[in-house]
């Protein structure tokens, strides 16, 4: 067959062309002379077989042959100089079968092999493809951790408390547990030593909490929350708390220091199925409650409780609107002479009142001390003084003599107010009222140890001709030396020395006692809160000087009082009276 | 570049891939109706490009036995693609078995695919990495398994700093990769040009713009400066069917229209 190796170099050149099957040309040569063999093997066989130009065509393909051209080229050079190669004597009939055969063969090679790749890259794609979503389920696995943990402690946060939630039975507890005055520890320190204490704190929380199988977070900086999942009742949330408390009061040594530390927690439980952040709000108030009781203990949420506090701080809000719409009045409460004969208007109290225009009106009792707690009382009482005197500037007697005297309170941050005189001195040249008609009463706590500014104010109101009364006198800071030294009018005796109907008689001699050092002094001894006649006669029998209560008489609109003193004498009692203006006051 | 590790790769199989038109250009079935669309609009505006795939490719191989001729035993290929015809370690091994390869692929299906073809192969792996990162291509567990860097390696970027724009800095990426190749190391780098396809060079951009992996066709100065300090071997850079041919190229009516520079340079030392 000396022909064959001039048609293996022929077909390999047919094929450089298709180069980038991955044979050098020398293996290119090895490959191709094998097949030539084969074929020219099958031509000359004594039993013509066309299916060895099958498989010559399918391990071309293997070989790395597989495009179109490759067989083109192929073809070609098998019809035109393979019979030549083999000498001529080939029938043209077994060159046609066997190029058909190899083209088949090569056809199916082809087929095969893309459809072997199509199902690769497919499944290739659908790896990559589910490669990259679990690499986004990690990530985002990776983020929710990240948001819902904290970082310094591990704990789950806030924002995994409503995930916790979901899972945690019909009812729940939250303890809410601060570290008290955590931020000096920081400051005095370093927050380095702060955030191991921090990691502590958790540490011991944690041991404690698992125990229980209940859930520790980290709400804030210095705060923890344990979640109880499925609890009993209130006491079962209660009892965590004292531990946690309890847990965290053992000192804490951090950087061979040691730091002892107290917490307050604050503790709701109730049926699961609320807001998170309502759990926590909750949380948070009943532990507000425990950082004003003193810090280093518990205290259990209380929805009464917690509205109180809300309406009282709406209310306390209300204030400056209320005051800048005129809805602070006052009505009066007469002061009536417990001596010489029948009762005598000798003033009146003017008792503060709001207008509210939701609540309706409201007793003082209502809203002084959140005025106080609010640091409004100063703006409050010098709008009611001023009231006060422009009313009492308007009684008329009907006879025309002096009118009584109206009784205005003042509370101890206007009393400890510099230029207090002044200020009273403007009022009652702007409301005429003049000085001897203006009774200021003000608390025996202003007194205890009155400063500079005090004193000086009650000297100055003094020698304005304006008196001054010491209020709810003998409840227990009574400053004996003061009453000598203080330029003082009189002293109105707390309610409680009225006393009870049939006093004893230890009782009577401290109230005897009381009335005689006031006059002892020079001072007026007013009984508060009569309100029945035998309580007065009681009063008037141990000397007290002027009397004042329901039974003389119930607080009456300023209208109502400058009616009632205008009068023509005689005047009804004032008892007859007592009924019926509490009611058309209301 | 700053992502995290375990921030999520895409992977976006609404638009063509490089690796798989690549796949196709060469005649292979891997690939998917999307990237066979592009790769056909591809032709039509440079009837050439299945020759010049093929005639990159012939030069990765030669490459490649070059490398194995000068003793080198181990490879690291990035910007491997979707190993088709004559994968790199079947080249190596057949010249000198127990060669190594270490291929590396941005992109994830040619990665998956390459773990198909690569399994129960103990000379060859496959991570998914970006060259524009080349620590951590040097430093991935897989590299330092399998390539000894006390011994020469070669490093084949065929068809890829052409993905990597000027903005990104290529060439810091190569001086990196070089650095801790020992001397009597090889690199082999080809690349695409617009130098010799001026009628092309438009359209040509305007598809490139097209895929995931944009390319930046470089002129033939800017392919030279990748093999700064490095000792180019004859016949130094020149059109991918110049490079040490094993027979007469045929193929092009002039060399130019390969379309790829290609050379091979030698670290010294
Ligand atoms: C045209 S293929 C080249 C294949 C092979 N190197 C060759 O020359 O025959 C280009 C390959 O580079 C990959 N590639 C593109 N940008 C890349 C990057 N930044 N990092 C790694 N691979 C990249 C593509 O996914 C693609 O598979």
């Amino acid at each position: 067959m000396s022909g064959l190796p001039g048609f293996v170099a022929a077909w390999g050149r047919a094929l450089r062309a298709v180069a980038y099957a991955p044979l050098t040309p020398p293996e290119r040569t090895t490959l191709l002379a094998g097949l030539a063999e084969r074929l020219a093997g099958a031509l000359a066989a004594p039993a013509f077989d066309p299916a060895a130009g099958y498989w010559v065509g399918t391990d071309l393909v293997a070989a790395g042959y597989a495009a179109p051209e490759a067989l083109g080229r192929t073809l070609t050079v098998l019809r035109t100089r393979l019979p030549g190669a083999l000498g001529g004597e080939v029938p043209q009939e077994r060159v046609t079968a066997l190029v058909e055969s190899l083209a088949a063969g090569f056809a199916a090679a082809v087929h095969e092999r893309s459809l072997d790749a199509q199902e690769s890259i497919r499944l290739a794609a659908l790896t990559a493809r589910d490669r990259a979503e679990r690499k986004l389920r990690e990530s985002e696995a990776r983020i929710r951790h990240l948001v819902t943990h904290d970082p310094l402690t591990g704990l789950p946060n806030r924002a995994a408390l409503a995930g916790l939630l979901a899972a945690a039975g019909d009812r729940v507890g939250l303890c809410c547990i601060d570290l008290d005055r955590f931020a000096g520890v920081n400051d005095s320190l370093g927050p380095g030593v702060g955030d191991r204490l921090l990691g502590a704190a958790a540490d011991r929380l944690r041991a404690l909490v698992a125990a229980g199988g209940h859930r520790l977070l980290r709400l804030d900086g210095d705060q923890f929350a344990i979640l109880l999942a499925d609890t009993a009742g209130s006491e079962d949330a209660i009892k965590m708390a004292d531990r946690a408390l309890a847990v965290l009061a053992e000192p804490f040594h951090v950087d061979g220091t040691e730091v002892p530390l107290t917490a307050s927690a604050g503790v709701v439980e109730r049926p699961a199925g609320g807001e998170p952040a309502e759990l926590i709000r909750a949380a948070h108030i009943a532990l507000h409650w425990a950082k004003a009781d003193g810090r280093g203990c518990w205290r259990l949420f209380d929805d009464a409780r917690s509205t109180a506090d809300a309406a009282r701080y709406r209310l306390s809000a209300a204030i400056p609107a209320g005051l800048r719409r005129g809805e602070f009045t006052l009505d009066y409460q007469p002061l009536v002479a417990l001596t010489g004969g029948a009762a005598r208007v000798t003033g009146a109290e003017a008792l503060a009142r709001w207008r509210h225009p939701v609540e309706g009106r409201l007793g003082a009792d209502r809203f002084i001390g959140l005025a106080q707690d609010a640091g409004l009382i100063v703006p409050l009482g010098d709008h009611l003084l001023e009231l006060a005197c422009q009313q009492a500037a308007g009684w008329r007697t009907p006879d025309g003599t002096d009118p009584p005297h109206v009784n205005v309170n003042l509370a101890a941050p206007q009393v400890y107010r510099a230029g207090l005189a002044g200020l009273v001195a403007q009022i009652l040249d702007r409301t005429g009222l003049p000085p001897h008609r203006l009774h200021l009463e003000i608390t025996e706590y202003a007194l205890i140890e009155p400063t500079r500014e005090v004193l000086a104010n009650l000297r100055a109101l003094g020698a304005l001709g304006v008196r001054v009364v010491v209020d709810d006198f003998g409840t227990g800071y009574s400053n004996l030396a003061c009453l000598r030294t203080l330029p003082l009018h009189g002293i109105k005796l707390a309610a409680a020395l009225v006393g009870p109907p049939a006093a004893a008689a230890s009782d009577r001699a401290f109230l005897a006692t009381v009335v005689a050092l006031g006059h002892t002094l020079g001072l007026t001894v007013t009984a508060e809160g009569i309100e029945t006649a035998e309580q007065a006669e009681r009063m008037r029998e141990a000397g007290c000087d002027v009397g004042q209560g329901y039974y003389f008489g119930r607080p009456l609109s300023s209208d109502r009082i400058a009616r009632r003193i205008a009068a023509p004498l005689p005047r009804r009692s004032w008892t007859d009276d007592a009924g019926s203006t509490a009611e058309s006051a209301l | 570049m700053d992502r995290p590790d375990w921030a999520p790769e895409g992977i976006d199989l609404t638009r063509p891939s490089v690796a798989r038109a690549y796949d196709y250009w060469l005649g292979g079935s891997h690939n998917f109706a999307i990237d066979r669309d592009w790769a056909r609009q591809v032709l039509a505006a440079v009837p050439d490009l299945r020759l010049m795939a093929q005639a990159n490719r012939a030069f990765l191989h030669r490459a490649v036995r070059f490398m194995v001729d000068q003793g080198v035993r181990q490879f690291l290929d990035i910007g491997s693609g979707i190993p088709t015809v004559g994968n790199v370690h079947e080249i190596a091994q057949r010249a000198a078995p127990g060669s190594r390869v270490v291929y590396v692929d941005i992109d994830p299906v040619a990665v998956a695919h390459s773990e198909q073809i690569l399994k129960g192969e103990p000379g060859a792996a496959v991570i998914m990495a970006d060259l524009r990162q080349p620590s951590a291509v040097l430093t991935h567990r897989a590299t330092r398994a399998l390539l000894d860097f006390d011994r020469p390696v070669g490093l084949l970027l065929c068809s890829v700093l052409h993905a990597i724009p000027d903005a990104d800095d290529p060439y810091g990426m190569v001086r990196e990769l070089v650095k801790p190749l020992p001397p009597g190391s090889y690199v082999a780098i080809s690349h695409g040009t617009l130098d010799d396809l001026v009628e092309e060079a438009d359209e040509m951009t305007e598809l490139a713009g097209r895929t995931t992996t944009p390319i930046t066709g470089r002129p033939r100065a800017e392919v030279e400066r990748f093999f700064a300090g490095l000792e180019l071997v004859e016949p130094g850079l020149v059109w991918s069917v110049l490079w040490r041919p094993e027979e007469p190229d045929e193929t092009f009516e002039r060399p130019g229209r390969s379309g790829f520079y290609a050379g091979v340079a030698r670290v010294p030392g």
